[in-house]
């Protein structure tokens, strides 16, 4: 018994050395890596500062630029031909006030028959370039400053090194994360041998001490592990106790895995192209509706078809991030569309994506959208979780009646403003004034409500 | 009780054979083979425990590795540019039209599933028949083809157009006939194209012939008003209707146009007013139209020409008849006349003969009566039926003498349907190019060189022209899912047509004629989908002179001798009468397996046509029931089982046609057989009626009857009146008299709030034409069984018509005494005398369901707006509930007949599995099932009212039933609402419950059958 509470404080003992060692290892870490974060921001951050100094004597490059993303951003790139012309020295081939004439009002200008206007209109397949009449002259030198900017800055390698020194610093965060969990794995290693070392010492110790008070100490390491097992074994209470924690164990496993047959919580499959909502949901703050248009009239949420996607991604290509090329995922849109980005033409060779669903609902169980959307108003996280941070989408709710039934039991009928509940809340409130009206009270968990 | 009127589903039900009796007993139509098993395989083998214990831990161990798999994956496929229009879950409905009757096409992603009536249609208004809704089966149809052919071998359309060219341009060199052979073409762009392919080949010439044919009235009308054409009959403004043989709730003409109009003047609003038309039906097999009528009278083929010449005499018309050997339909006739006189413009007489010389005469009764402008509009046809037989017949002898070089068949399978198929086959031997438009490789396809595909109608464009002013629109609903061509389109090609693209051609037809007149614009057409330019009036007999005796004379001679040679067999000869069956009818869609299981709504047959003998008359002849005979005419004979049909007349026998198809496909091919060449060619047209002899073959086949299966052990489940009885006492007959019936409660009362779904269903509307149990296979993905199953007792369909026979003494009046049933059925009563009762039967949702108590899983269970849940997953099939249930409407599921190969002339490929409604689960084996009252529409509808933020419309959500049901006599709706449709309905006084003694509060309320009997008349 001595051996087995002498284990227990010892076990405790090094659980809290490991755990405080371990706390402060990542306090350090964490300040740290926030240090080095906050490095690279003040060095990225003056390095755009420079340049922009440099050419503020024509106009405010920085106004220019909030305009520009604002307003110029769906049609033209510095750099590359978007729907327009890439506007890479464009201050240079035309003169400023033929720039502004044309910026606010490009039809005009070929309708007054412009050679210059006229020509590049036909070069650019008669596509009408937006008039833009509530910019200031001002307005359009501030654009063309940040224009100027933009192009005359080291481009490439401002790019590159931005995005080098971003990704350095990515790694950095992630390799200090990885340092910790190998560091923390070690450093246990070490203590549970440090204090087995300890351990053996303090026993030796103890027995020099005992002998040195002339204590005859018993030889106990003289027992091999094997007796000592052995008479363990013979010790029923022991046996029985452990039998007991097996049976626990064992039992409560097979329970929780069968119990659990059929549900794919946290299910996340790899799909076809890496679509993040974190970005799409959670930074650019689409709303849910837009893609997923049939929330709210239909029982399919519907997953948006490729036309949906190019709605955007005809100019957004994220070629920022790749060195000036279309990024890789956005590629793969193209692709299925068969979609020569350069020509903007579509070929006879489209090939639909097979995204893997994710929310497998028993083909017996019919469940709808709009129902649950439009009707009673829930919040798409609710079910699908937080939505909005996931760069992968996985399975949020569990999915079972279970989890269906106890949400129909809880929540409040929004009936609310709906001329359809009046006549049946009206006989509610005879029945039962005051109840809390929920889909069960309504026979919102009856079989043939959602099993047909 | 007030009425011991005895009904009686079949002849054994009501004779209470001792294997009826036997078979009512047990559970199955078998007995399971529980002993054989024991005595085997079973207990007595060495080792049945370690057997038992080897499966039990195969089982469990294959369960568990079955539990372990990692989910499935399932891909998500979105389109890749979604139409505008489509959103997933969300149906779309399409304006097109099917034989002319609009109709709104419902289509989920793309692929159509369900058809319903379009409301802007003058002859449906909203409602399909059986045929119409089982037609969207066909577009999924695994046996048609799916490329060209020539020669046998599948080519591409341009090999086809080349060949087909250059034959045509050769033969019209050569200076021989060119022929186009269709069914009745009635729309006017299709009409356009041939018209312009004969500008192009002068050679050629359009013949239409129809299958089951009206050359008889088309060439009378043409004899009396110098139209051939088919008069536009209006049943809803007569009083008296007399019909000779014309099944026009089932097959005549335009059923479901008749079907709605018929019950207008005996609907629930007409009897309220006191008003009820009288039918008095004179006819030799047992039709649904004679299963309706007031009075029926059994009268031979033979005799039907001379009752008519009898009935012209009667009405002052003059001539001379013989008198009728049927004494009882001589009075009857009398009385019948005197009826008709006294309805003069309110009268109607028709008659389903294909001759001449009697639709002369009917034409002559009906001038009479002052029809013609009333009940009959001859200013305004129809123009459903155009064929004319001799065209054909000319045809087949032009064959013969190698004068036709090229033949295109459309819409048409003379090698089936035509009487001279023989004659056909030859002569087509000697055609050099021989195309055929078929969709799928027929008995005359399969003849032909050519075959050029055709989609079907819901893949194409198209017009139809039923009635004179009234055009319909067809546009597809779906791409074309095989390689296969409209015949317009070709038929353009071939022509060198300046417009070559048929969609063209339709759109410019339309808008240069009829949108013009109308006002539309294309856009507009196809969301409404018909235009109706209006009836022009005109004088009622316009042109000709009307019959006058002297032709009436003529042609009372052609029927006596026609008679005469009819009946000149005596004794020994039976008069064999030709029909078409309700769901099959011309056998076009004998591969349809929803009709081929819908139930013969007179004789409940599935699967099979036979030859339907009075029982007495086949003690006669020394046969019984499903004993196979030999039916032989001049110069054909068949081989089919023997009906027992009450209600035919002695001394004849009916067969229907349309079965007896080789090459339809899995499930058409060899059921029953073919009855067309019976049919005979005489004074210029077909004639139904030939005399045959009939001699026991040998052997038996049994016929896969609906009926007598699911019976009530003799309880009273039908409530009948008469007019007379109904007029002084509404509640009569109801067995109610207005008292609430006593309810009791073993449970505390289970308070319902916001909606109680129940039904009204008014049996005196109900014709029994089983247009709702196809709409309900259709929305409900009901499994078709097949013959071996149904005979099994094992059909699936949720709803049912049940068909209930009582006799009628020689007076006409009911015999209600069940004493005196007994001594008729026993006596030498011929069984000629029968009435029918229709009652459609399905789940009664009843509130204290005697199937919740028993179900040991609570699988079934009631619902807070009043409906009898049934949760399949939970369901373990112990089928306790079907037990139980009083009204035999619980449906247990032997296999999974959607994917079962033992299934395969239904859905067992992927192909067929597109027509299923995604909104409804396809039930798996060993499951109960039963009607849910469209449960996917009340949830949808109630839905829809939810997003719109609004109270639900009365009639706003309609079972499929009641939705396609021509007379509307199902209503359902929302018993809370004291204004509803279904409300008002279960207020009437003629409403009573099925076996509402018993306790169980059914929720679905049925009226009263009412008869305009001769005593009530007098």
């Amino acid at each position: 018994m001595r051996s087995i509470s002498l284990f227990f404080r010892s076990v405790a003992k090094s659980l809290f050395l490991v755990s405080s060692l371990s706390i402060s290892i990542q306090a350090y870490s964490q300040s740290s890596s926030d240090a080095n974060a906050t490095a690279v921001q003040s060095t990225s951050g003056s390095a755009i500062a420079e340049p922009a100094a440099a050419t503020a004597a024509a106009g405010d490059a920085g106004a220019g630029g909030a305009i520009f993303k604002q307003k110029c951003t769906s049609c033209h790139a510095i750099d590359r031909q978007v729907v327009g012309p890439a506007l890479k020295g464009v201050t240079e081939r035309r003169d400023n006030a033929w720039l502004i004439k044309w910026i606010k009002n490009s039809q005009a200008l070929i309708a007054a028959g412009d050679p210059v206007a006229v020509k590049l209109f036909n070069e650019y397949n008669k596509a009408v370039m937006t008039p833009f009449p509530e910019l200031s002259d001002e307005d359009i030198n501030n654009i063309l400053a940040y224009v100027d900017s933009e192009a005359n800055k080291p481009a490439e390698a401002a790019g590159a090194a931005a995005g080098t020194e971003g990704a350095a610093a990515g790694a950095e965060k992630e390799g200090v994360s990885d340092w910790i969990l190998g560091g923390l794995v070690v450093l246990v290693l070490v203590a549970l041998f440090i204090i087995l070392v300890l351990n053996r010492v303090i026993k030796t110790l103890e027995r020099l001490l005992l002998q040195k008070q002339g204590v005859e100490v018993e030889e106990v390491e003289s027992e091999s592990t094997a007796i000592r097992f052995r008479r363990l074994a013979k010790n029923k209470k022991f046996v029985g106790f452990a039998v007991l924690l097996l049976v626990i164990f064992l039992g409560s496993l097979g329970w929780k895995t069968m119990w659990n047959t059929g549900i794919h919580q946290g299910y996340q499959p790899e799909q076809p192209i890496k679509y993040s909502h974190q970005l799409h949901a959670g930074t650019l703050k689409i709303d849910c509706q837009y893609c997923h248009f049939g929330a709210y009239k239909s029982k399919n949420a519907s997953i948006p078809s490729l036309n949906v996607c190019m709605n955007c991604h005809n100019y957004v290509t994220a070629s920022d991030k790749y060195n000036g090329e279309t990024s890789p995922e956005i590629t793969k849109i193209y692709k299925a569309l068969d979609y020569d980005p350069q020509s903007k033409t579509y070929g006879d060779d489209p090939k639909p994506i097979q995204w893997i669903r994710i929310h497998n609902l028993p083909d017996l169980a019919y469940f709808n959208h709009s129902q649950h959307v439009k009707v009673a108003g829930i919040k798409c996280q609710e079910c699908h979780g937080p939505i909005q941070t996931m760069a992968e989408v996985y399975q949020y709710a569990p999915l079972t009646m279970k989890w269906c039934i106890n949400c129909h039991k809880t929540r409040d009928v929004n009936y609310k403003g709906n001329a359809y509940y009046d006549k049946i809340i009206a006989v509610h409130n005879q029945l039962k004034k005051g109840a809390q009206v929920t889909p069960a009270v309504l026979g919102g968990i009856e079989c043939g409500k959602c099993h047909y | 009780m007030e009425s011991n009127k005895k009904y009686w589903k079949g002849l054994e039900e009501l004779k209470a054979t001792p294997e009826f009796v036997e078979n009512n007993k047990g559970e199955f139509a078998e007995s399971l083979p529980i002993e054989e098993l024991l005595s085997e395989a079973g207990l007595k083998t060495p080792t049945p425990r370690r057997d038992f214990l080897k499966a039990m831990g195969f089982g469990l161990g294959a369960v568990t590795l079955a539990a372990c798999q990692k989910a499935p994956v399932h891909k998500s496929i979105p389109y890749l540019i979604k139409p505008e229009e489509v959103t997933p879950g969300v149906a779309n409905y399409y304006v097109s039209s099917y034989k002319g009757y609009g109709v709104l096409v419902k289509t989920r992603e793309g692929r159509p599933i369900k058809l319903e009536g379009n409301p802007a249609c003058i002859l449906g208004e909203g409602r399909l028949d059986a045929v119409a809704q089982a037609s969207i089966l066909d577009l999924y149809d695994f046996s048609k083809l799916k490329d060209p052919m020539l020669d046998g071998k599948e080519v591409s359309w341009n090999n086809i157009d080349s060949f087909v060219k250059g034959e045509l341009n050769k033969i019209q060199a050569g200076g021989k006939k060119i022929r186009i052979v269709s069914s009745t073409v009635n729309s006017p762009s299709t009409n356009k194209v041939i018209a312009d392919f004969v500008a192009k080949y002068p050679n050629a010439r359009h013949i239409q012939v129809d299958a089951v044919s009206y050359t008889g009235i088309l060439k009378a009308n043409e004899a009396s008003f110098g139209k051939a054409v088919l008069p536009h009959y209006h049943f809803d403004r007569a009083d008296v209707i007399v019909s000779f043989g014309a099944d026009f709730l089932g097959t005549w003409i335009s059923p479901l146009e008749f079907n709605r109009q018929y019950v207008v003047n005996r609907s629930l609003a007409s009897l309220k007013n006191k008003k009820m038309s009288r039918h008095i039906q004179f006819e030799a097999g047992m039709s649904l139209t004679g299963t309706n009528a007031d009075v029926r009278i059994a009268l031979k083929p033979s005799e039907e020409g001379i009752a008519l010449l009898n009935l012209y005499a009667a009405l002052g018309g003059g001539g001379s008849a013989p008198k009728l050997s049927n004494a009882k339909a001589a009075t009857a006739l009398s009385l019948v006349a005197k009826e008709l006189l006294a309805a003069k413009g309110r009268a109607l007489v028709v008659s389903g003969s294909n001759d001449i010389a009697t639709q002369s005469i009917v034409n002559s009764i009906n001038t009479l009566l002052g029809s013609y402008g009333t009940t009959i509009d001859i200013v305004n046809p129809s123009y459903q039926y155009l064929g004319n037989d001799a065209d054909f017949i000319g045809l087949v002898a032009e064959m013969g003498r190698g004068e036709v070089d090229a033949l295109f068949f459309l819409d048409s399978n003379p090698a089936y349907s035509s009487v001279a198929s023989k004659q056909f086959t030859e002569g087509l031997s000697k055609v050099k190019l021989k195309v055929s438009f078929a969709d799928r490789l027929d008995e005359t396809a399969a003849l032909c060189n050519v075959v050029a595909p055709v989609p079907h109608y819901l893949e194409t464009w198209g017009d139809a022209n039923a009635v004179a002013g009234y055009y319909t629109i067809v546009q597809p609903t779906i791409n074309p899912v095989h390689n296969t061509r409209q015949a317009e389109q070709s038929l353009l090609l071939w022509s060198d047509n300046a417009i070559k693209n048929y969609y063209q051609y339709v759109k410019n037809n339309w808008e240069t004629t009829i949108l013009t007149g109308a006002g539309l614009t294309w856009k507009q057409l196809l969301q409404t989908g018909v235009v109706n330019a209006g009836a022009v009036t005109g004088a009622p007999v316009a042109g000709a002179s009307a019959p006058t005796a002297v032709n009436a004379g003529n042609a009372g001679q052609s029927i006596l001798a026609a008679a005469a040679a009819l009946a000149k067999g005596g004794e020994s000869a039976t008069e064999l009468t030709i029909y078409e069956s309700v769901a099959i009818r011309d056998g076009s869609f004998a591969n349809n397996a929803w009709l081929q299981e819908l139930p013969d709504p007179v004789s409940k047959v599935t699967w099979d046509n036979y030859v339907a003998l009075n029982p007495k008359y086949a003690d006669k002849l020394g046969v019984t029931e499903f004993d196979l005979v030999k039916v032989e005419a001049d110069n054909y004979s068949v081989v089919l089982p023997v009906l027992y049909q009450p209600g035919q007349a002695i001394g004849t026998a009916s067969i229907a046609v349309g079965y007896g198809r080789t090459k339809a496909g899995k499930a058409g091919d060899e059921v029953g057989k073919n009855a067309y060449p019976f049919l005979k060619l005489e004074n210029g047209s077909l004639q139904k009626a030939v005399s045959v002899k009939i001699t026991p073959a040998g052997g038996k086949r049994e016929l896969a009857q609906t009926q007598t299966h699911h019976s009530y052990e003799g309880r009273n489940i039908i409530r009948e009146t008469t007019f007379n009885k109904y007029v002084q006492d509404p509640h009569s007959g109801s067995g109610s008299h207005g008292a609430e019936h006593p309810t009791y409660d073993l449970w505390p009362e289970h308070k319902q709030i916001g909606h109680s779904w129940v039904m009204a269903i008014d049996l005196n509307a109900c014709t029994g034409c089983g247009a709702c149990v196809v709409a309900c296979n259709v929305e409900n993905n009901i499994p078709v069984v097949g013959r071996d199953e149904v005979i099994r007792r094992r059909e699936m369909h949720w709803i049912r018509i049940d068909r209930y026979y009582s006799f009628q003494d020689e007076k006409g009046t009911s015999l209600t005494e069940e004493d005196q049933i007994g001594e008729l059925a026993e006596s030498d009563n011929t069984l000629e005398d029968v009435t029918v009762v229709n009652q459609p039967m399905l789940c009664q949702h009843c509130d204290h369901a005697p199937c919740e108590t028993v179900c040991p899983v609570i699988a079934t269970m009631h619902s807070s707006d009043g409906l009898n849940h049934m949760a399949y997953n939970r369901c373990v099939g112990t089928r306790y509930c079907a037990n139980n249930c009083p009204y035999k409407v619980r449906r247990f599921n032997w296999f999974n007949y959607w994917n079962d190969s033992r299934f395969d002339n239904y859905m067992n490929n992927e192909f067929t599995q597109l027509v299923l409604n995604p909104d409804v689960t396809t039930r798996s084996r060993g499951v109960m099932e039963k009607c849910t009252m469209c449960i996917q529409r009340i949830q949808g509808g109630k839905l829809q009212a939810k997003i719109e933020k609004r109270p639900l419309r009365d009639l706003e959500i309609q079972t499929a039933c009641q939705q396609t049901c021509p007379t509307n006599a199902i209503i359902f709706g929302d018993r809370f609402d004291p204004n509803s449709a279904v409300s008002k309905a279960l207020g009437n006084e003629r409403t009573y419950y099925v076996l509402q003694e018993l306790n169980v509060q059914p929720g679905i309320g049925y009226q009263t059958k009412v008869r305009n009997t001769v005593e009530a008349q007098a």
